[in-house]
C-alpha cells in the first residue's frame, strides 16, 4: 500500500475501524453465548441493580486484576468487558494511526492537530478519572 | 424477565437504534436510553453508560464504511475533534458545580430553536458552495464525494471558528451529561460551515466515537457500564450501524435532512422532559 497516497488514508482508517468492530463484536458475541448458557434463565433484575452508595455502582469487579482473573476462568461477564474495551479502544487507535498517516503525507499541520487530539483524548480517558472533583 | 429475554429484546432495539443513529450522526442513545429507563426500569446511570457504548459502536460501525467511501471529511473531523475533546474535559471538570436539569432545559431549548433554520433548509440538496479562504483554506477544509448515482459533489466550507465553537458546546455536553453531542456537531457543520448534509452527519458519526471514548474511562471505572446491558446493545448497534451506513449512501441529502430534523425534535423534547424529571 502506498502510504503517501491520500486515497490510502481513507482505506487504512476504514480498515482500522472495521477490524476493531469485528474483533469486539466477536468477543462480545462469545460473551453473550456464555452468559446465555450459564445465566440465561436467571432473573435479570438482580444483575441490573444499581447501587448509588458504592463505587463501582455495579456488582462486577472493574479492576484490571479482576478482569484478568475473569478472562482466564472464562467468566462471560469478563469476556464481555474485554469486548467493550476493544470497542472503546477502536476510535482511539484510529486517532493514533491518523498521526502516522498525516506524517506519511508530510502534512505537519495535521500531524500537530491530530497529536493534540490524541493527547487530550488520553488525558481525558486515563487521567481525569483520578482527579478529585471531576465527573461528579 | 429472564436474562435471555432481556438480551434478545435489547439486541433488536439496538439494531433499530444503530440504523437511526448512523444515518443522522447521533449515537443511538436517543433510542436506547428511553427504552432502558421508561420501558425496562433500568437506572439512568446504567442507561447513560450503555449510551456511551452505543455511541462508540454507531460511530466505528458506520464510519468504517463512510470513511472508505470518502463521504466523511477526515480533515474537518480531525480539526473539530480539537474542540470536542477539550469540551468533553471541560464538561467533566465543571460537572460537579452544575445543575443538570438547568443544563438540559437550556440545551434542549437550543436544539428546539435550531429546528427553525434546519426546517427552512428542508429541500436543500447541495448547499451553494462558499469560497474557500482564510483558516478554512489553510486547513484544507474542502472535499468531494460521489453520490450513488455517480454524480461527483465538490464542496468547500466556511466559518471554521463558529464550527469549532459549536463543536466545543457538543463536547461540553457530552462531558457533562454523556449525551447530546452528535446533534450539536451536525448543526455546527451544517448551519455554520455549510457542508453538504451527508458530509455533516457522516463526519459527526466519525467524531462522536472519539468524544464518547474520552468519557468512557470514567463511566467504566464507576461501574456504570453494565456488561449484561451493553453486550446486546453493542452487538445490535454494530449490526444496525452497518445497515444504516448502506442506507445513507443511497439516500439523497434532502431525505437525510428531513430525517435529521425529525430526530432533532425528538432529542430536544427528550432532553427537556428529562429536565422536568421524566427519566428518559
Amino acid at each position: 500500500m502506498n502510504w503517501r497516497n491520500p486515497e490510502s488514508m481513507n482505506v487504512v482508517i476504514g480498515k482500522v475501524l472495521r477490524y476493531g468492530v469485528i474483533l469486539s463484536g466477536t468477543i462480545i458475541l462469545l460473551g453473550i453465548a456464555g452468559l446465555a448458557a450459564t445465566n440465561g434463565l436467571s432473573d435479570v433484575s438482580g444483575m441490573l441493580a444499581y447501587n448509588p452508595n458504592a463505587v463501582p455502582h455495579d456488582s462486577i469487579d472493574v479492576s484490571l486484576g479482576g478482569l484478568a482473573n475473569g478472562l482466564v476462568t472464562f467468566s462471560a461477564i469478563s469476556w464481555i468487558e474485554l469486548g467493550v474495551i476493544v470497542l472503546i479502544a477502536t476510535p482511539v487507535s484510529r486517532v493514533v494511526i491518523s498521526v502516522f498517516l498525516f506524517a506519511a503525507e508530510k502534512d505537519r499541520l495535521y500531524v500537530l492537530i491530530t497529536a493534540v487530539v490524541l493527547a487530550l483524548l488520553l488525558f481525558s480517558m486515563l487521567v481525569t478519572p483520578f482527579i478529585p472533583g471531576f465527573h461528579a | 424477565m429472564f436474562v435471555l429475554e432481556f438480551v434478545i429484546l435489547m439486541f433488536f432495539v439496538s439494531i433499530f437504534a444503530g440504523v437511526f443513529g448512523s444515518i443522522v450522526g447521533l449515537g443511538g442513545g436517543i433510542v436506547v436510553i428511553p427504552v432502558l429507563t421508561i420501558l425496562l426500569g433500568v437506572d439512568i446511570h446504567f442507561a447513560i453508560g450503555a449510551s456511551i457504548v452505543a455511541i462508540i459502536g454507531t460511530s466505528s460501525g458506520s464510519a468504517s464504511t463512510y470513511v472508505r467511501d470518502k463521504v466523511t471529511n477526515l480533515r474537518v473531523g480531525m480539526f473539530l475533534e480539537l474542540a470536542s475533546t477539550s469540551g468533553a474535559i471541560t464538561g467533566a471538570a465543571v460537572a460537579a458545580y452544575t445543575n443538570s436539569a438547568a443544563l438540559e432545559t437550556i440545551f434542549g431549548s437550543i436544539l428546539l430553536i435550531s429546528l427553525v433554520p434546519m426546517v427552512m433548509k428542508i429541500g436543500e440538496d447541495i448547499p451553494k458552495s462558499p469560497e474557500l479562504r482564510g483558516v478554512s483554506k489553510r486547513l484544507g477544509l474542502a472535499g468531494s464525494y460521489t453520490e450513488s448515482d455517480g454524480r461527483v459533489v465538490n464542496y468547500n466550507s466556511t466559518r471554521p471558528i463558529e464550527g469549532l465553537a459549536g463543536t466545543a458546546v457538543a463536547g461540553v455536553l457530552s462531558g457533562l451529561l454523556g449525551i447530546g453531542g452528535g446533534a450539536f456537531k451536525v448543526l455546527s457543520m451544517d448551519l455554520a460551515m455549510k457542508l453538504p448534509m451527508k458530509v455533516s452527519t457522516t463526519t459527526s458519526n466519525f467524531m462522536i466515537g472519539v468524544t464518547a471514548a474520552a468519557s468512557a474511562g470514567i463511566y467504566f471505572a464507576r461501574g456504570d457500564v453494565d456488561p449484561v446491558i451493553v453486550a446486546p446493545v453493542a452487538l445490535g448497534i454494530l449490526i444496525g450501524a452497518a445497515i444504516g451506513a448502506r442506507i445513507l449512501l443511497r439516500s439523497r441529502n434532502t431525505t437525510v435532512r428531513k430525517f435529521f430534523a425529525l430526530v432533532l425534535a425528538v432529542a430536544a423534547i427528550e432532553m427537556i422532559l428529562s429536565a422536568l424529571g421524566v427519566s428518559v
